[in-house]
C-alpha cells in the first residue's frame, strides 16, 4: 500500500515539485516552486471545488425549507430527519455531497506535504532517504539540494513570527465568511460563528507548528479559494452582506 | 452538525498528517574510531562512548575499568508548548577523532567538544580544563550544525559546519585560528587536508581549496553542474566525490575538468576505498562497483550487488572489502575478483547479517575485525578471516 502510494501519488508530485524548482530562479526557488505547484493542484481540481461549490449553494438555498420543518415537527427529531432525507432527495441534493470533494482534496495535502517535507531535506537522514524517491533526471538533480529560504521564511521551520499564521487565519476566515450564510436559528448561528473563528484559529496554530511550506501552500490555497468563490458566486457572498440572522437570502428576517 | 464533522475530518487528517509524514528527528549516525586497542563512538542516546573490545568480550558490565567511559551530551530544548527550560541528548552525526590522545566531536546541535579519557573515567565535571578538555563555542552559543568528521592535524582541528563556515581551531585550547566563510548552504561535509591546503566539497556542486594557514581560497576551484552528495576522497593528486546526478567525480587538483566521471544508479553517498590504484565505490543503487583510479573503466566483469542501498562507507582488510548495506546484510568481497559472500547471522540464515536495524555509519577495522555501528546503538564485530559476526556488543 505504501509502495502503491509512492508510486503512484508521492514521486510523481515530489519530482514535479523539484523539476519546478530546477527551472525558477535560484534564490526563491522552493518557495516559488510550491506556489506553482498549489496552483497546478487547484486548477487541476477546479471540478471537484465547483461541485463542491454548487453543493453548498443548493444546501443554503434549502435552509428555509429546513427550518419550517424544524418549526412543524418541533422536538420531533426522528421525524424531522426524514422529512429532511425527502426534501434532500426531491431537490437531488446530497446532503454530505459538498464533503466529498473536500475529502478527495486531503491526500492531495498529505502528499504535498510529504513532498515538501522529503524535498526539503532538513537532516542527513532525510536526503539519504530522499535519494530514493528520484526520477533520474539532470534537471531535478540540479535543483538538490532546495534552498529553505523563502522571503522571510525558513520552509522547512515553523515560522515563528506570527505573520505567516495571520495570513493563513485571515485568508481562511475571508473564504469561510463568504460562503458562510447567517441562520435565523439562535442556536445554528452560534454554532456558526464559533466555527467561522475555530477554523481560522485551528489553521493559524497549526501554522505555528508545521514547517512553513505547508502553511504556504495553505496560504496560497486560500486565495485561489477567495477568488474562485468571487468569480463563480459573483462576488464577496456573505463577507461583504449584513450578518443578519436570515436562513438563506431569500428570507425576510424575522423581528421581534 | 456540518460544521462538526468538517473539524472532526480536519483533526482526522492531521493525525493522519503527524503518524504518516511527520519527520522523524535527526537520530545521528557516528562512525567508530579505532585507536590505542579502544573504540570511540557516538552513539544515538547522545552519548560519546570509549569501549574496550577485549572488555567486551569478557563481557564485563559497561564501562569496565579497563579504560572505558560513557559521556552524555545534552543540549538545551525549547519546544513549541514547552514550559520552561528542558535538556535533550544531543545529535552526534561526526565520528569522533583523537587528538593527542584526548577524543574530539562534533555534534550536530552546533558544538565542538575535546573530552579527556581521565577526567571522563573520573566523571569530572565536563569541560575540565585542566585535563585539556573544552568546547567550542564556549557557554550557550553555538555554530552551524555538525555534520560532517572533524579533521585534525598537528595541533588544528577542522570542521565544516552546516552555516557554510570552515573553523579552524586549536587542539590544546579550544581557540578558533581562523574561520572562513564559504555562503553555502548545508556544509555536511568532511574536508580533507593535503599539504597546504584544505579541501572542500560543497552541495552547490564546488571544491574548494582553502589555505591551512588562513582559511583563505587558494586560487583554485572546481565546479560542476550539480551538487556533490558525497564527501572528498584524495588519492595522490586526485580528488574523488559523488554528486546529486549519480555520477562519481574524479578530479585532478589544478585542473578545470574532470579526470573521469562515472555513471552509477543512485548517488555515491559513501567515501570510496582505494587500493592498488583500483578504486572501489559504493553506491546507493546498491552496489560496489571496482574502477581503476586513473582512467574510471571498470574492473570486475560485474558490480558486487547488495540488493540494498549502501549508506556505510566499506573498509578494506588484507585483500577483502568489508560493505555493509542500509538492510543490515554485510559483505565480505574478494577486492580482486569481486566475488563476495554475505555474513551469516548467527540466529538463522534468513535473516540478514545484522537484523532489526538499519546500518548508515561508516565501518571500522581494527587488527582482522570490522566494527560496524548500527542504529539500533549496538556494535558488530565481523570476523574478516573466518567470516563470521561475533557477538554484538549492546551500547545500552
Amino acid at each position: 500500500m505504501i509502495n502503491l502510494w509512492n508510486l503512484v501519488i508521492l514521486r510523481p508530485m515530489l519530482n514535479g515539485l523539484l523539476a519546478l524548482a530546477g527551472i525558477l530562479p535560484e534564490e526563491v526557488e522552493f518557495g516559488l516552486a510550491i506556489i506553482v505547484l498549489t496552483i497546478v493542484v487547484r486548477v487541476a481540481s477546479t471540478p471537484l471545488v465547483l461541485r463542491q461549490l454548487k453543493s453548498t449553494k443548493a444546501m443554503q438555498e434549502m435552509q428555509p425549507k429546513i427550518q419550517e420543518l424544524q418549526k412543524k415537527y418541533g422536538k420531533n427529531k426522528q421525524k424531522i430527519q426524514q422529512e429532511m432525507m425527502k426534501v434532500y432527495k426531491e431537490a437531488g441534493v446530497n446532503p454530505i455531497g459538498c464533503m466529498w470533494p473536500m475529502l478527495v482534496q486531503f491526500p492531495i495535502w498529505i502528499a504535498l506535504y510529504q513532498s515538501i517535507m522529503k524535498a526539503l531535506a532538513t537532516t542527513p537522514e532525510n536526503l539519504l532517504g530522499l535519494a530514493e524517491h528520484l526520477y533520474s533526471s539532470e534537471r531535478i538533480a540540479q535543483a538538490i539540494p532546495v534552498s529553505s529560504h523563502f522571503l522571510w521564511l525558513d520552509l522547512g521551520q515553523p515560522d515563528r513570527t506570527l505573520i505567516l499564521a495571520i495570513l493563513v487565519g485571515g485568508t481562511m476566515w475571508v473564504q469561510q465568511k463568504m460562503t458562510t450564510a447567517p441562520s435565523a436559528d439562535p442556536r445554528q448561528q452560534s454554532t456558526s460563528s464559533t466555527m467561522l473563528l475555530m477554523m481560522p484559529l485551528m489553521f493559524g496554530m497549526f501554522t505555528m507548528m508545521f514547517p512553513s511550506g505547508l502553511p504556504l501552500f495553505w496560504l496560497v490555497s486560500n486565495l485561489i479559494g477567495i477568488s474562485t468563490q468571487y468569480f463563480v458566486t459573483g462576488g464577496w457572498g456573505y463577507l461583504k452582506r449584513p450578518a443578519a440572522p436570515s436562513s438563506a437570502h431569500t428570507v425576510p428576517r424575522k423581528r421581534k | 452538525m456540518r460544521n462538526r464533522v468538517l473539524v472532526s475530518l480536519v483533526f482526522l487528517c492531521f493525525l493522519a498528517l503527524g503518524a504518516t509524514s511527520c519527520s522523524p528527528p535527526p537520530q545521528g549516525y557516528s562512525g567508530v574510531m579505532s585507536y590505542d586497542d579502544m573504540l570511540y563512538l557516538g552513539a544515538t542516546d547522545g552519548k560519546v562512548r570509549a569501549v574496550n573490545p577485549g572488555a567486551r568480550s569478557e563481557g564485563l558490565p559497561f564501562p569496565s575499568s579497563d579504560g572505558e567511559w560513557s559521556f552524555a551530551i545534552t543540549v538545551p530544548s525549547k519546544g513549541f508548548l514547552s514550559c520552561g527550560d528542558s535538556s535533550t541528548p544531543a545529535t552526534i552525526y561526526s565520528t569522533p577523532v583523537v587528538v593527542d590522545g584526548r577524543v574530539c566531536v562534533g555534534i550536530y546541535d552546533g558544538k565542538v567538544m575535546m573530552l579527556a579519557p581521565s577526567a571522563r573515567i573520573e566523571e569530572l565535571h565536563f569541560p575540565h580544563r585542566k585535563s585539556g578538555e573544552w568546547t567550542y563555542p564556549d557557554g550557550d552559543d553555538v555554530i552551524g550544525a555538525v555534520v560532517g568528521n572533524l579533521v585534525a592535524v598537528g595541533d588544528t582541528v577542522y570542521v565544516c559546519s552546516s552555516d557554510g563556515v570552515v573553523y579552524a581551531l586549536d587542539a590544546s585550547s579550544g581557540d578558533q585560528e581562523w574561520r572562513s566563510e564559504l555562503s553555502v548552504e548545508k556544509l555536511w561535509t568532511t574536508p580533507v587536508v593535503q599539504g597546504e591546503a584544505i579541501y572542500v566539497s560543497t552541495f552547490d556542486g564546488h571544491i574548494y581549496a582553502l589555505s591551512v594557514d588562513d582559511g583563505s581560497l587558494l586560487p583554485w576551484s572546481f565546479e560542476a553542474e550539480v551538487g556533490f552528495a558525497s564527501s572528498p576522497l584524495l588519492y595522490g593528486d586526485t580528488i574523488l566525490v559523488g554528486s546529486f546526478d549519480d555520477n562519481l567525480y574524479a578530479v585532478r587538483i589544478g585542473d578545470e575538468k574532470p579526470l573521469w566521471r562515472f555513471q552509477g544508479g543512485n548517488w555515491f553517498w559513501a567515501l570510496p576505498v582505494v587500493s592498488d590504484g583500483v578504486v572501489y565505490a559504493a553506491c546507493l543503487d546498491g552496489k560496489v562497483y571496482a574502477l581503476d583510479a586513473e582512467s574510471g573503466r571498470v574492473k570486475w566483469d560485474e558490480p558486487f550487488d547488495t540488493g540494498s542501498p549502501i549508506a556505510a562507507s566499506p573498509v578494506a582488510v588484507d585483500d577483502s572489502l568489508v560493505v555493509a548495506a542500509q538492510s543490515g546484510d554485510v559483505y565480505v568481497i574478494d577486492m580482486q575478483t569481486g566475488v563476495g559472500a554475505r555474513i551469516e547471522n548467527p540466529e538463522g540464515d534468513e535473516k540478514p547479517s545484522i537484523d532489526g536495524t538499519t546500518v548508515l555509519a561508516s565501518l571500522c577495522g581494527q587488527d582482522g575485525i570490522v566494527y560496524i555501528r548500527a542504529q539500533n546503538n549496538c556494535l558488530y564485530p565481523i570476523d574478516v578471516a573466518g567470516r563470521e559476526r561475533k557477538a554484538r556488543i549492546s551500547l545500552d
